[in-house]
């Protein structure tokens, strides 16, 4: 069962900053103008197994006095099993990566989905991030974590057949073939 | 019936029933089952890993294809100058063109075996079912011009070339060379000198438009400018090998 946490997750940004400046700045008044929350589709799967699509459905609200300009809103997927913790490479896991929101006026709201298909087992969280070039702290709503159960992907049951039966089966044919081949030679120097 | 299909069933008759091509398809087989049986057992695949393990038997299976049309199109050329049989062929009323046309019928219908062959071998691997036909399909249509443009240089190449021999391993030295991005991932082919070479290399641009559609599941249309290279590849061979057949000052087909 996916539950979500609803509230967002304000991120301190240290990069580029130097460190005559790097104070924190997570209380940044700006920083609470976007709040962010995703939540899983209800119609999904509530026992996910590898190749199931998982989609979550997050939101913006811009609570500001003014229009939020520039806005990116972006996936990131974590693992996070013990010894198997990092951020995941979205590639294979979803089409769209980031969305750019050109302008959210005060008090307006941006509603949207993200699908994930599930490519490996694991624990997972999904975050979403938002951002201007406005405020520097970025926002970040996250899931809680949901388990993505194991899926044999290669079944020797299959593979095994195949793989021993097929050349077999061409050997027999290619033995049948040299065979007949010989007794028909064999046949023609009798003659 | 014509030429080109008396010639056509001819060569795939060699592949289909003759000892010598039952070796081949064998040798394919054991080939692409290697490769499945390595994979038994591994029990740290994805979903991701089992899409590639997908598109790496179609590309294997595109490689393999490729080898055979190169050997078919050298035996075609230079082994039948040497055996003598290309001279008899030559002198009959028969169109070049027909001929070349019947060779290369020849060498999609050993394609058309090796496809065959691949198909439940895709099968197996793909068990989770994700994009198995999306690999089917892109093995017909990327790997068809691809196989028949190395035939038909290899074919070029033997008509050219004095000894069979020497055609055999400049066919077999390009086709390695081609197929490179088989044993280096797009990763490894990023530098600017790799991305000349995809951009350039029909073997490149049909792995690529498999690894597209069969792992990233994009659509067939967004292939369509790989597909029409890929053919144009083919219409370039067809040209040399076409051109290599016709009778020139100072060069002796039949010798």
């Amino acid at each position: 069962m996916i539950r979500i946490v609803l509230h967002g997750i304000v991120l301190a940004a240290s990069a580029a900053v130097p460190l005559a400046s790097a104070a924190p700045r997570a209380c940044d008044p700006t920083a609470a103008q976007l709040a962010v929350t995703v939540t899983p589709d209800p119609r999904g799967p509530t026992a996910p197994r590898m190749g199931d699509r998982l989609a979550f459905r997050w939101m913006v609200v811009n609570h500001g006095a003014s229009a939020a300009t520039g806005m990116i809103v972006w996936l990131t997927l974590l693992r996070v099993d013990t010894g198997h913790e990092q951020a995941v490479d979205l590639e294979d896991w979803s089409t769209d990566k980031a969305v750019l929101v050109d302008n959210l006026a005060s008090n307006n709201i941006i509603r949207r989905t993200w699908t994930l298909r599930l490519i490996s087992s694991g624990t997972y969280r999904v975050l979403v991030g938002v951002a201007t070039p406005d405020v520097p702290v970025p926002t970040v709503a996250a899931s809680e974590a949901f388990t993505v159960a194991p899926k044999l992907v290669v079944e020797s049951i299959r593979v095994l057949p195949v793989a021993l039966g097929i050349p077999f089966t061409l050997g027999i044919l290619l033995a049948f073939r040299l065979v007949r081949g010989h007794a028909g030679t064999g046949t023609e120097d009798a003659d | 019936m014509s030429p080109s299909a008396a010639i056509a069933r001819y060569e795939g008759g060699e592949i289909l029933a003759s000892p010598r091509g039952l070796a081949w398809l064998l040798a394919a087989a054991a080939v692409l089952s290697s490769f499945a049986l390595l994979l038994i057992g591994s029990t740290e695949l994805g979903l991701l890993d089992n899409a590639q393990v997908v598109c790496g038997m179609a590309g294997l299976a595109v490689a393999l294809g490729a080898v055979i049309a190169a050997v078919m199109g050298v035996d075609a050329m230079a082994g039948e100058r040497e055996r003598g049989a290309l001279l008899p062929l030559l002198a009959t009323a028969a169109p070049r063109r027909s001929i070349l046309l019947g060779k290369l019928g020849g060498q999609a219908l050993a394609w058309a075996a090796m496809v065959a062959l691949a198909a439940p071998y895709l099968w197996a691997v793909g068990s989770t079912g994700q994009n198995l036909g999306m690999a089917l399909l892109g093995l017909v249509l990327f790997g068809t011009p691809v196989v028949l443009a190395a035939g038909a240089g290899a074919m070029a190449l033997g008509a050219l070339l004095h000894s069979a021999r020497a055609a055999l391993v400049a066919s077999l030295i390009t086709l390695l060379l081609a197929a490179s991005p088989l044993l280096l991932g797009p990763s490894l082919r990023q530098s600017a000198l790799g991305r000349g070479f995809d951009a350039v290399n029909p073997f490149s641009g049909a792995i690529n438009a498999l690894d597209a559609m069969i792992v990233d599941g994009e659509s067939l249309l967004s292939q369509g400018w790989k597909l029409t290279f890929a053919v144009a590849w083919l219409m370039v061979a067809y040209a040399a090998a076409l051109g290599s057949l016709q009778p020139r000052a100072g060069r002796d087909l039949a010798t």
